[in-house]
């Protein structure tokens, strides 16, 4: 084994969670289609058919929430999300990565917070079936569960990212 | 501690978290999620998370995802290709032809899309190599692609101005069409600075060599006019069909991406690399904008319980004592101030909810601010330090043009921009006279 590599389970751990958001993102981003064919199908059937369904466009909209959350992970393994870049572009890709691992503070605090609210409110909507406030009223629950698992392997990328940066900082090997 | 002196350190919090290069949606988050805590206790534990249900009911949200996907599959159609061909040729036998043709490519692009990113995307890739080939200057072409590329905000459909109408609570439909007359009007005065400079500067835009232009025969030239029609269907698709009641805005929006793909699919482009690509991109754009919505709206709820509303009313008018002109000319000097070191997207929904009320309570047409307020946001999207545009035009430009050339190269196209803004201010006319017409009847 080499001695310059990170520990086993952290490199598993970094492993698994790359795997899962990955295989999600995958899934997740077609639903970029699956938006696009309600609201299609919703214009259709209110002019051509004069039929309005309200339920359609909310479902896109849940459709959209679940989009961007369980996407999430998989757009920071893209690292898709901009930054500052006045200081840090003139940073040597070493400086960046130990800036990243002690700034990776505030993105875990804030992604916990969001964790705990969202499970929180999760339980509120389970527990008094909370519906939402819409002519079509559907229960909470479902899409805040959905959220709060998202958001929750936004958490656990957010750490895989801090490790690797890590790993950087060290000069050891995590692949 | 005052709740004043609480909002002005949350907000420089904030910017100085910015500095250390983390996402700006983790710094917006954190901030809030501290000094929520810090204020209220345990009670504001959900606050962050309360906004993802403020974002999941704006439903014109749908139009974002749409727009960007539809970004990426005109890119990926070839009808940018053939516009650039189609301009080329006919513009460019004048002195800095290519630079005006290159302006008209952005107004077709800026109409099919509603984002600066697709026509700052197709301006770096498509346009940029060939001026450059031709001698152009490679200051004035960048500037060209930056400044064309913000008429993307504009031009309908915007997504700016959704979020704007989402968050003033202004019908969608009066701003698209109120920014139709502004848009126009900057594109003019980008081509007029062209002519103008080139005229008395050849060097920086030559003229196309008279062997290249008696290479093309009219018939060809006649035959690449039909480059303009596809997309005008698509416009007709998205805008037309909207502005006719036929379809409401979100669903047009749904309308320009099939209409997109479409055109993809008929010009034999759509591969499953292409198609995969394209998802892959559109998810990761989507979930960058929405995730610094999203924190920006708790930000937004947090400022919003510390009284900053009120505190900005009576700051401007009873402290100060300014005019009602006064005090929008100061919000749009914050603004501009603000969106060079602030992400426009956050800027927006952090400032536009403390200035809307008070705008609205002096009695000013919260349609037409909301076309001041885009024409700041394109300022502010193309002035460094912070801009996406910067971003961007590293990552796309070729390698010859370099970061200083990028900041050199927007000067007099942010003049022109002040021009237009003052232009817009004085006759709200420009902006207002279209929705007045389309609506009144």
């Amino acid at each position: 084994m080499n001695a310059k590599a990170m520990p086993g389970f952290i490199k598993a751990y970094v492993r698994y969670v790359d795997a899962v958001n990955g295989v999600l993102g995958y899934v997740v981003m077609y639903l970029a289609l699956v938006m696009m064919g309600l609201l299609l199908f919703a214009s259709i059937t209110r002019y051509v058919f004069n039929v309005p369904f309200v339920w359609i466009i909310e479902m896109a909209q849940f459709l959209m929430a679940a989009y961007y959350i369980l996407g999430g992970g998989y757009s920071m393994q893209l690292d898709a999300h901009v930054r500052m870049d006045v200081l840090y572009e003139r940073w040597k890709p070493k400086t960046r990565a130990f800036m990243d691992s002690l700034t990776a503070f505030f993105l875990v605090f804030y992604l916990a917070i969001m964790v705990y609210g969202g499970f929180s409110s999760s339980t509120y909507s389970l527990k008094y079936n909370q519906t939402n406030y819409s002519a079509w009223a559907p229960p909470m629950a479902p899409i805040k569960i959905i959220m709060t698992v998202g958001i929750a392997l936004m958490l656990l990328q957010a750490i895989a990212i801090f490790f690797r940066d890590l790993a950087k900082v060290t000069g050891r090997e995590i692949a | 501690m005052s709740y004043e002196a609480i909002a002005v350190l949350m907000f420089s919090t904030f910017m100085l978290l910015l500095l250390t290069g983390q996402r700006v949606f983790g710094a917006i988050g954190f901030v809030t999620a501290v000094f929520a805590l810090a204020l209220w206790g345990e009670g504001a534990i959900e606050m962050p998370f309360a906004s993802t249900i403020t974002l999941l009911n704006w439903y014109p949200m749908l139009t974002l995802p749409m727009f960007v996907y539809m970004g990426y599959m005109l890119s990926e159609s070839g009808i940018a290709n053939d516009l650039y061909r189609m301009f080329h040729v006919w513009t460019g036998p004048m002195r800095g032809g290519l630079a005006v043709g290159t302006i008209l490519l952005m107004v077709a692009i800026s109409a099919m899309n509603g984002l600066s990113v697709a026509g700052m995307a197709i301006g770096a890739t498509i346009a940029m190599p060939e001026l450059l080939k031709r001698g152009y200057d490679k200051i004035m072409v960048t500037g060209v692609i930056q400044a064309g590329s913000t008429l993307g905000i504009m031009i309908p459909p915007s997504v700016v101005l959704v979020l704007y109408g989402m968050i003033a609570r202004q019908p969608v439909g009066q701003l698209w069409l109120a920014g139709v007359g502004p848009g126009l009007l900057l594109a003019t005065l980008f081509i007029l600075y062209i002519v103008i400079r080139c005229h008395f500067q050849p060097h920086l835009g030559p003229p196309l060599p008279r062997e290249e232009r008696e290479q093309i025969s009219w018939g060809e030239k006649i035959r690449l006019l039909q480059a303009g029609v596809l997309p005008l269907l698509i416009v007709f698709s998205m805008t037309g069909l909207f502005v006719m009641g036929v379809t409401s805005m979100v669903e047009s929006s749904a309308m320009g991406a099939l209409a997109a793909t479409l055109v993809a699919l008929f010009k034999g482009r759509i591969t499953r690399k292409v198609m995969e690509d394209t998802l892959r991109k559109s998810l990761a754009v989507s979930a960058m904008f929405m995730w610094i919505i999203l924190a920006a709206l708790a930000f937004g709820a947090v400022f919003d319980g510390l009284g900053a509303v009120k505190a900005i009313e009576i700051l401007f008018l009873e402290k100060w004592g300014l005019e009602p002109w006064q005090v929008l000319l100061l919000m749009q000097v914050t603004y501009l101030i603000m969106g060079t070191f602030l992400d426009d997207t956050a800027m927006l929904i952090i400032v536009a909810p403390l200035y809307i009320p008070l705008i609205i309570s002096l009695g000013f047409n919260p349609i037409w601010y909301g076309i001041l307020y885009t024409i700041t946001c394109q300022i502010a999207y193309i002035t460094p330090p912070f801009g996406y545009n910067l971003f961007l035009m590293r990552a796309m430009a070729p390698k010859e043009v370099t970061l200083i050339d990028i900041y050199k190269s927007i000067i007099p196209f942010v003049l022109i921009m002040l021009l237009g803004l003052v232009l817009v201010i004085i006759f709200p006319e420009i902006a207002l006279w279209l929705p007045n017409h389309v609506y009144v009847k």
